[in-house]
């Protein structure tokens, strides 16, 4: 079976890469910067085989708890699990979820992350063939921490797909995913700490962080080596119970959900989904084409896990701004007045997966003929109506917490301009090109939800764009640091170009996708011609 | 008199496959039409060309006068469309869904809300208008999206499959639809695989393999005295036989 799976996994992305010059390329480029990581970390095990043991303890484990950590919020936050082996294909087949289990971890290795993940550990062999014991000790942990990491992220992320689906629970997930991003805040700020320190203190904060970090189950499996070698044979004992047990668990956490799936393989069934005929959406906006678009988007937003997980990502950056800035030694209040203006500059790249997140039931558009400037703004209707709520929230936190009102005006310039400039930005680079994403019902975990490199390539052009539209404001603001009256011109300047780029990006996608409607189709569609 | 329907020297290949390779077809206007052909045939192909959602290499479409590819907001306008294997906008329930295509295609409010009540219900669907489409069955589904290409009041009518998965009553409840429009001077064309119903629906039909038209007019000219079904084999070239093979699959010879 898991030879089988393994073979299932490489067929499966040998076809999608002849299929898709995309993936060619992101595949090729993902190669290439995990070799980069995996020779740095390597070339660091190496070097810290001079070190004494103490060193090469504390190191060790806070890099590999590090990395365990980095496989549980990257696949939560930003890449989700690769699910080319799809579990719920096998719903048809007799078999259950532990026999499956072993071949789909194995599957899970095949890939960039997995193969870069298994070398960058063995830097953990590298750095502790001193003698025999502590050899043997790496030896033990190194499967034990990988199993960790990648188990891990399929539990997590399968835990969190049935809650987003699940409608009792969506709002919790939310609430962890939030708490999960102050986490990160906190992390950073204890990292921004380390700067500050200097070179006699730095030694210090890592034995701490080392025995912090040890202690968690993210440094478990990792801490076992050192234990060791440092001689407190105890604390290796309690290391192994613990990273054993946490193994088992996440085993049997996954296998659980696994079989849940392989049961019941299509989302959404056995809740109650009838939903209230009140047209309130619908009052919103005009009756037309546009406002039809922007009704219908706004009750994805509420249905959708994949929108939901949108909403998610745009809060996250904020909120983590914030943290770190209050809790931060360093006073600046300025990243925390700017975090307003930072979730602008995301929505734009939102508004253009937007045609992918359709998919194939775009055609509806198509076959009744919807110009595409109406199909363009009807989606900055419904995404306005989403984001100015969080918006005004987040000004208010930010302000109130930061108490610097002086500062309301330039912030509001900054973040008019990255608004206005990034839906219309969006708006155009959303027609430039699309991808396939998962339907609806597949979990917003899915490796490909967030569309791969299409998807990234998107984002980063969509911000560039933004960017540049706000130029002119930017300038404006800096030179009010120095002539305040220049925070009333940076203002208009930033409402008059965003309101242009909005416009400009409306007509061109628009344009754009009256010629193309039909490329489009084809390029969202799921079984790809 | 213009045709409803009329498709010229359409061809479309994917990759080295030649899906659709120089069709030519005419509907009248006011006909039942039925295009049948074997899995692969390229019928997919040709109505999503003849309904401007996929772009033909070479030929052309053309709906009542209009070209689908040079005046497709004409053309688009006088067309309801059932596509097959493209999903719907699911999470929106079917009177949400209904509501969302009349409004695109710009259908006035007034008129929507009560179209949308009498297809609903025409349809059997009224019970369920508040149900997600996501948690609709393959006929409910099929129901629906028939529903969405009739809320306009079309002049041609293109249905890929659409008495797949529907249910035996649904299914003579869309036929008495689908008569009274053509009776009062619609045109539907309809795919299908099952000869017996184009048999006994359409006024004309296409056998269509390979891309091509291999042959097309009334029922009774293209079944030639003989049945519908063996005419059909015959043309695509059905060789009966092979059945010494799949012997393991035989129950008797199971050693039970």
């Amino acid at each position: 079976m898991v030879a089988l799976l393994v073979r299932l996994k490489l067929t499966l992305l040998r076809n999608s890469l002849r299929r898709s010059a995309w993936r060619t390329v992101g595949l090729g480029l993902g190669g290439l910067y995990a070799l980069a990581l995996v020779a740095g970390a390597l070339a660091g095990a190496v070097a810290l085989r001079s070190t004494s043991l103490a060193v090469t303890a504390d190191v060790t484990v806070v890099a590999y708890a590090a990395l365990t950590a980095g496989w549980l919020v990257l696949s939560l936050l930003v890449f989700g699990v690769d699910e080319t082996v799809d579990p719920s294909k096998f719903a048809l087949l007799p078999v259950r979820a532990a026999q499956l289990q072993p071949g789909l971890l194995a599957a899970a290795l095949v890939g960039v992350p997995g193969v870069a993940t298994v070398l960058v550990g063995l830097g953990l062999l590298v750095a502790w063939s001193r003698s025999v014991p502590l050899t043997l000790a790496a030896l033990v942990a190194l499967p034990l921490g990988l199993a960790t990491c990648l188990l891990l992220s399929r539990a997590a992320t399968a835990a969190f797909a049935a809650f987003l689906s699940s409608r009792r629970f969506r709002d919790l997930a939310f609430v962890v995913l939030a708490l999960l991003g102050a986490g990160l805040g906190l992390a950073g700020n204890l990292l921004g700490g380390l700067v500050s320190v200097g070179p006699s203190g730095l030694r210090h904060l890592l034995a701490v962080v080392g025995r912090v970090a040890g202690w968690t189950p993210f440094g478990w499996a990792w801490s076992l080596p050192g234990d060791l070698a440092r001689g407190q044979l105890l604390f290796a004992a309690a290391h192994l119970v613990l990273a054993v047990a946490l193994v088992v668990v996440l085993w049997r956490a996954w296998g659980h959900f696994l079989a849940a799936r392989l049961v019941e393989p299509v989302e959404g069934g056995g809740e109650a989904t009838r939903v209230h005929g009140g047209g309130w959406v619908e009052r919103l906006y005009p009756v037309s084409p546009a406002g039809g678009v922007a009704a219908r988007t706004l009750r994805y937003w509420r249905r959708d896990p994949r929108y939901l997980a949108g909403v998610a990502g745009f809060l996250i950056a904020p909120v983590v701004v914030i943290v770190v800035t209050l809790t931060g030694p360093d006073s600046s209040v300025w990243p925390a007045v700017l975090s307003p203006a930072l979730m602008a500059l995301l929505v734009g790249s939102s508004l253009a997966a937007d045609l992918a997140y359709d998919g194939s039931a775009v055609w509806a558009h198509i076959s009744a003929g919807v110009a595409g400037a109406a199909d363009r703004l009807g989606r900055v209707m419904s995404m306005l109506t989403v984001y100015l709520p969080l918006l005004v929230v987040l000004l208010g936190v930010a302000f109130g917490l930061t108490g610097r009102w002086d500062l309301l005006v330039p912030v509001l310039a900054l973040t008019a301009v990255l608004t206005l400039g990034g839906l219309g930005s969006g708006s155009f680079v959303g027609t430039l090109w699309q991808w396939p994403a998962p339907p609806p019902g597949a979990s917003p975990f899915q490796r490909g939800s967030s569309g791969g490199l299409p998807a990234l390539l998107s984002f980063m052009v969509t911000a560039a764009l933004t960017t540049l539209v706000a130029l002119p404001t930017v300038a404006l603001v800096v030179t009010s640091v120095f002539v305040p009256w220049a925070v009333w011109p940076a203002l208009a300047v930033g409402l008059v170009t965003g309101a242009g780029a909005l416009w400009l990006g409306v007509r061109w996608g628009g344009r754009r996708l009256d010629r193309r409607w039909p490329e489009v189709l084809t390029a969202v569609s799921e079984r790809v011609a | 008199m213009t045709s409803a329907l009329s498709l010229v020297g359409l061809t479309r290949s994917f990759g080295p496959k030649r899906a659709v390779d120089g069709l030519h077809l005419e509907v009248r206007a006011g006909c039942m039409f039925g295009l049948v052909g074997p899995n692969g045939a390229g019928k997919t192909t040709t109505l999503s060309m003849a309904t401007g959602l996929l772009r033909p290499d070479a030929g052309t479409a053309s709906v009542l006068g209009r070209d689908v590819w040079s005046d497709p907001a004409a053309a688009k306008a006088l067309m309801g469309v059932l596509p097959d294997g493209l999903r719907l906008f699911d999470r929106l329930s079917g009177g949400e869904l209904l509501h969302y295509v009349g409004l695109l295609r710009g259908v006035p409010p007034a008129d929507l809300a009560l179209r949308s009540g009498e297809l609903l219900e025409a349809l059997g669907l009224a019970e369920d208008r508040d149900t997600l489409v996501v948690e609709y069955s393959a006929g409910m589904t099929k129901k629906i999206g028939l529903a969405c290409a009739l809320v306009h009041a079309p002049r041609l009518l293109v249905l890929d499959e659409p008495f797949e998965a529907v249910d035996p009553v649904s299914g003579e409840g869309i036929r008495s639809i689908l008569r009274g429009y053509a009776g009062s001077g619609g045109t539907v064309v309809l795919s299908s695989h099952v000869m017996e119903l184009v048999e006994s629906l359409c006024d004309e039909l296409a056998v269509v393999a390979q891309g091509r038209v291999l042959a097309a007019g009334t029922v009774d000219d293209v079944r030639a005295g003989s049945t519908l079904q063996q005419r059909f084999l015959d043309l695509v070239g059905f060789q009966a036989g092979g059945t010494g093979g799949l012997a393991w699959l035989r129950s008797s010879s199971a050693s039970s």
